[in-house]
């Protein structure tokens, strides 16, 4: 059982996540304040999959 | 149409904080996540390793049946959290930060503010929810056997209506407290007690809400639609409409003493 046989099934699973990813990062180029330090949350979206994204379109960013 | 109007700001206000996007895709995560993790693990382990041997591994085939119900077991932890989370805002936050006031300045009834908000994310909620169960029921059917598409809008249905009463509890709570953290808080904890509550009366009260899910589970493995699955849906209808009215009067209320 090789890793490529894999792929097929998790390839939706990681371009979802990709997805995910590039979303907040647009999102967070886009916003000027947010909640604690700005470069932290580019570390989060970046290296924490999924988890990072989320967290940050749903505390990372400050109201108007 | 005012009712129009204010649901149409709020889908503005979806795509502009990336909402439409972001949730849809959180919700096929979650409802695909389970599926495929067991289909594979007898696979993923060889590749990880760590197996002695000749160390024979019997796993226990699993119905597709089952399969699709884990998607909904995620869903009721995950899903519903993400949308307590996205929607605790809704109504908290725009007090806090007084924009309800610049709204309801204006000939705006309260029931229509309320109603309209609520609609915004119920239509946000059942997309994601759609779009998340067509998913893994493709990947059920591709690994684990047939379930029909019949079936499935019958799942929709009926588990739609679970998270639509968890939007209608958060819309409540979102009318009691005005920060959105609190509101979090308690429409999670409001949660926590129901589930409790139907772990230690699930058999005594079967039309309780957090039944709903086995009693759709008992219908996808009979394949009819029981009594018991129709009193819990109407529990649940009942209890949508009293919380709207609920949070209609506890606003109403907030608003005039302010």
């Amino acid at each position: 059982m090789e890793i490529v046989e894999l792929l097929p099934i998790l390839a939706p699973i990681i371009i979802i996540e990709a997805i995910l990813a590039i979303v907040a990062l647009v999102a967070w180029f886009k916003t000027d304040e947010t909640n604690g330090p700005k470069w932290m949350w580019l570390l989060l979206i970046i290296f924490i999959g999924v988890i990072g994204p989320i967290l940050f379109f749903i505390i990372g960013r400050r109201q108007q | 149409m005012q009712w129009m109007t204010i649901f149409k700001k709020e889908m503005l206000e979806y795509w502009r904080n990336f909402k439409w996007i972001w949730v849809p895709l959180v919700f096929i995560l979650i409802a695909i996540m389970d599926p495929i993790t067991t289909y594979y693990l007898p696979k993923i382990l060889d590749t990880v390793g760590g197996l002695p041997d000749g160390a024979v591994f019997e796993m226990p085939e699993t119905p597709p049946v089952a399969a699709l119900m884990m998607s909904l077991t995620e869903l009721s932890m995950f899903g519903v959290l993400v949308i307590v989370l996205t929607s605790m805002g809704l109504i908290a936050g725009e007090r806090k930060s007084g924009v309800a006031e610049l709204v309801l300045v204006k000939p705006v009834g309260y029931f229509t503010y309320i109603t309209s908000k609520w609609g915004a994310t119920l239509l946000l909620v059942w997309v994601s929810l759609i779009i998340g169960l067509l998913t893994s029921w493709y990947y059920v059917n591709l690994l684990f056997g047939d379930i029909s598409f019949a079936a499935l809008l019958q799942v929709i249905f009926f588990y739609g209506l679970w998270l639509t009463l968890v939007v209608s509890i958060t819309t409540f709570v979102n009318t009691l407290f005005r920060t959105p953290g609190v509101v979090g808080f308690v429409s999670i904890a409001i949660l926590i007690v129901m589930s409790i509550f139907n772990q230690i009366f699930s058999n005594k009260v079967t039309w309780f809400p957090n039944n709903l899910s086995s009693h759709i589970g008992d219908m996808l493995d009979s394949g009819t639609i029981s009594g018991d699955l129709w009193g819990t849906t109407f529990i649940i209808i009942l209890l949508i409409i009293s919380l709207l009215f609920a949070s209609l009067l506890t606003f109403r209320g907030k608003e005039m003493a302010n």
